[in-house]
């Protein structure tokens, strides 16, 4: 940072000698979104109709003691349980993040919370369900050791995936690595790094990987010893693919009519997966996104083990991605929740130790709106009466976003830490402003977990009043009665998690240098113990193998969620008669100018590119569509309006909107900001897969 | 000498990163006003679809057909290294005859405010120190290089063309790709 006289003037990144980490363009602009008029810099009461956006300046004692008393009041009347707490991912550091109001609500007797992760949650439970571990992944210098990548609903060109990721990619390319690109739409990454773009319809990848399988089996191109050694129940999926099971052979033409895919394709990929080893099929979390994602990440994975990819170099497992163990570092924790302390379990967990268990006072992202709408009377553990809101703009970002303003409405109270006004924060009752990055210290992880940790030094100070969260919990907690908040400051914090860390000796060599990478001898590869010695080294399941047939699922007795991988049609996908009234399958993907809805208002990024549906020409002509024109996109849960992109870079039948634009009804309610949250279903997967690539729409041109 | 730009099409993600990073270590505010840009052709019909990015900016060129049209002389060329700069006090702003006679529309203008001249100038005050302009270091898959023509082909090769760009013979853009 160039900073003169206590302001930051100029942005420059990484400039060391080793390979640097280059900021993205989002680092880049980070200047206008530090200095915003818009920024949140005093606390905040409102004064109008909840979402009207009218608000009073007042202090932060004042602030604290409204929300003090409020939190008391709700706790005295209708017990913790009616408080929901909803953070997530807006901070991301070691200390500043959701963990600061949690632990405080924790402190003050519990609250409730989600379960299931917006982003994975379907990867997740495939991961934890085949491999017993979320950590399957290879660091990315080992993607140049592959023959063949297949990137499936991958996009790093824009989602990142840790930083210098796309360089491999190009490195790979560069060195002759053939790779291929399955995905609805051409991403800049398909652009950039594909030799060949295979565009398949959303909601069918389980089908398609099903039938490469098939191509397998009939070849017989399969690792029969690999299947032998490391794997169980091979033969479970075997009898469902060739159609022993229900008299359905899987094939390429079975899939060909589903995917909207040529059977020739699959046929081609599925033998040169077979034949290129070693290849990394990289299964991307966007198709694991929809209703029985679970499904698609078991298929994936089983592909790898057929072919024996795992556990060496220039395979994948086609997992969860997770590889070295960088996000083991812990320092800061929000404690035991009490209301979850040996609390019954959700009847639907998968029962794997680390996985994604839960306690039944948790209620699913997806379902929040509903749960607070209805409370007990609707099937929920609770009555909720007050929100609590930090790092996260759930109005904005989870399904049902009309639903969800029906529910807010309806809370006797809600809390929102902020930065910005965001569609959430307009319905906060009490509005608490929160600082950036620039103006806190904290550590960075590696997202997916690479080896290497940046420190985030205070750079500028605060803006206006803004404190960070713990500081907010710190000062909140006297007014509660909760004295055991904190017995270390923000560094004391800092200087644990690095102590967790087995990588990092020095904390304040860390602090000065920045970053610190891990040198690793090789690439390192996930499963390669497993692979060397099963027998001294079991994978981390019931079987100690790779659970093609899992006897978990099994008991689960649920058939939305089979023993091995299977097609199950989704409601709102490629079949349903809902699509005599709303016949395009919408998909909600990453934008590069925003992460989620985060920079959405940082003009140098806004500028860069017009935030638009995608719509291929054939879908747009009959409607009357050009490029730039506004449009309507509507289904049973709401409409939105704004303009449309006519691409060659979309399959027919799909549109796309990326996730992230900020809601903005206007007074009939159709949201103008392009909000892909007023279009997506309030559903989830029995694995708790989100489901927001699930949603049919219908488009039309909007007469003005 | 000529101060020369390389691009590698093949590795460009169209990310935007050296736009953004020249329009902060510039300062340039929001608007058409610009120094570089990404653009992205996209050819064919789905399912045969050809995506190509392009980040250019001023190339430098080694007859540049600005100068000669520029009626106050604010757009110079440093004899040392080639490179190309403009004067914005010097500029008479809302006489677009640079940018009517550049054939890549290199000079950007903002319609409102300072409407004077923005022009890539290869960042000449980090060159001097020694630096690569901030858009080489920003760019998060090192598509981009510059240095002295002779280097840069040496490193790089002699292509012309990209793309989404044709080579002007009569101006001889500063710019090798890959």
């Amino acid at each position: 940072m160039h900073i003169r006289d206590g302001v930051i003037e100029r942005i420059e990144t990484d400039a060391d000698d080793e390979e640097q980490f280059r900021a993205c363009l989002r680092g880049r602009s980070y200047r206008q979104r530090l200095y915003h008029r818009d920024r949140l810099i005093y606390p905040l009461r409102r004064t109008g109709e909840r979402g009207e956006g009218k608000f009073e300046r007042i202090s932060w004692d004042e602030a604290l003691g409204a929300i003090a008393s409020e939190l008391k009041r709700v706790k005295e009347t209708y017990g913790n349980q009616s408080i929901f707490y909803i953070g997530y991912s807006g901070g991301h550091g070691q200390l500043h993040g959701m963990r600061a109001a949690y632990r405080l609500l924790n402190k003050f007797g519990g609250c409730t919370k989600t379960w299931g992760g917006a982003s994975h949650e379907g990867g997740i439970f495939a991961s934890m369900a085949t491999y017993g571990t979320l950590s399957t992944g290879n660091t990315r210098d080992d993607l140049p050791n592959s023959k063949l990548i297949i990137m499936w609903g991958w996009n790093p060109a824009e989602t990142i995936w840790d930083t210098n990721t796309s360089l491999r990619l190009a490195e790979a390319k560069e060195k002759g690595t053939r790779i291929v690109s399955v995905d609805p739409r051409l991403t800049s990454s398909t652009a950039t790094f594909a030799h060949k773009w295979i565009p398949i319809k959303p909601c069918t990848d389980t089908a398609a990987l099903i039938a490469m399988t098939y191509v397998i089996i009939d070849g017989g191109l399969y690792d029969e010893k690999f299947l032998d050694r490391y794997t169980v129940g091979f033969d479970r999926y075997r009898a469902y693919v060739m159609g022993e099971e229900d008299g359905l052979p899987k094939t390429p033409r079975w899939a060909e009519e589903i995917c909207g895919v040529p059977a020739g394709t699959f046929e081609q990929l599925a033998r040169d997966y077979a034949t290129a080893k070693p290849a990394a099929l990289i299964a991307g979390w966007g198709p694991g996104r929809t209703a029985y994602g679970e499904q698609y990440h078991r298929a994936a994975m089983v592909l790898a083990a057929m072919t024996g990819n795992i556990g060496i170099h220039g395979g994948n497992a086609a997992g969860f991605e997770r590889s070295y163990g960088s996000r083991n570092m812990h320092g800061f924790s929000a404690g035991k929740n009490p209301l979850e302390v040996d609390g019954p379990v959700r009847k639907d967990a998968l029962m794997l130790r680390g996985g994604t268990t839960s306690t039944a006072v948790r209620v699913h992202v997806s379902r929040i709106w509903d749960a607070m709408l209805k409370g007990r009377s609707g099937g929920y553990p609770a009555d909720y009466k007050l929100l609590y809101v930090t790092n996260a703009n759930p109005l904005n970002q989870f399904p049902h976003t009309n639903k969800g303003v029906e529910a807010i409405r309806k809370m006797e109270f809600v809390v929102v830490h902020e930065q910005f006004m965001t569609a959430t924060a307009r319905y906060a009752d009490i509005l608490l402003p929160v600082n950036t990055i620039m103006e806190r210290n904290d550590i960075a992880q590696p997202w997916l977990s690479a080896p290497y940790y940046i420190y985030l030094n205070k750079v500028v100070e605060s803006v206006g009043e803004s404190k960070t969260d713990f500081q907010i919990s710190s000062e909140l907690a006297p007014h509660l009665g909760v004295d055991d908040y904190s017995d270390l400051d923000e560094e004391g914090w800092l200087r644990k998690s690095v102590e967790s860390s087995e990588d990092i000796e020095d904390y304040d060599e860390f602090k000065k240098a920045g970053k610190h990478v891990v040198k690793l001898p090789e690439p390192y590869v996930s499963f390669e113990a497993q692979i060397e010695d099963p027998e001294k080294n079991p994978f981390s399941t019931p079987s100690g193998k790779i659970e093609i047939y899992s006897e978990l699922l099994a008991d689960m007795e649920n058939p939305l969620i089979p023993p091995v991988p299977k097609y199950i049609e989704p409601e709102e996908g490629p079949d349903d008669p809902l699509r005599g009234e709303f016949p395009l399958q919408l998909i909600t993907t990453h934008f590069r100018r925003r992460v989620h809805s985060v920079f959405e208002n940082v003009p140098w990024l806004a500028e860069l590119e017009p935030d638009a549906m995608w719509i291929n020409p054939v879908d747009a002509e009959p409607r009357g569509i050009k490029e730039g024109d506004p449009v309507k996109i509507f289904n049973q849960r709401g409409t939105v309006v704004m303009p449309a992109r006519v691409t060659e870079r979309i399959i027919p039948g799909v549109v796309n909107i990326h996730e992230g634009a900020w809601f903005s009804p206007d007074s009939e309610g159709v949201d103008r900001g392009g909000c892909a949250n007023v279009l997506t279903a309030d559903k989830h997967s029995p694995g708790g897969a989100f489901i927001s690539n699930t949603s049919l729409v219908q488009v039309e041109k909007e007469e003005t | 000498m000529q101060m020369t730009f390389h691009f590698n099409q093949q590795r460009c993600t169209s990310c935007y990163t050296c736009v953004v990073a020249c329009k902060d270590w510039f300062d340039i505010p929001p608007g058409p006003r610009t120094r570089r840009w990404v653009s992205t052709l996209e050819e064919g019909k789905f399912p045969d679809v050809e995506v190509s990015h392009l980040s250019l900016s001023c190339l430098h060129c080694e007859n540049p057909s600005c100068i000669s049209v520029c009626p106050s002389g604010a757009i110079k060329k440093r004899e040392s290294d080639g490179i190309v700069y403009a004067d914005r006090d010097e500029c008479l702003a809302d006489c677009g005859l640079c940018k009517e006679a550049c054939p890549y529309d290199a000079p950007r203008f903002d319609e409102e405010g300072d409407t004077t001249i923005e022009l890539c100038d290869f960042c000449v005050e980090r060159i001097d120190e020694g630096k690569k302009p901030i858009c080489v270091e920003a760019c998060p898959m090192r598509a981009l290089d510059c240095g002295p023509r002779e280097e840069m082909e040496s490193e790089y090769g002699e292509k012309k063309d990209a793309r989404g760009f044709s080579y002007v013979e009569e101006n001889r853009p500063s710019i090798v790709f890959k």
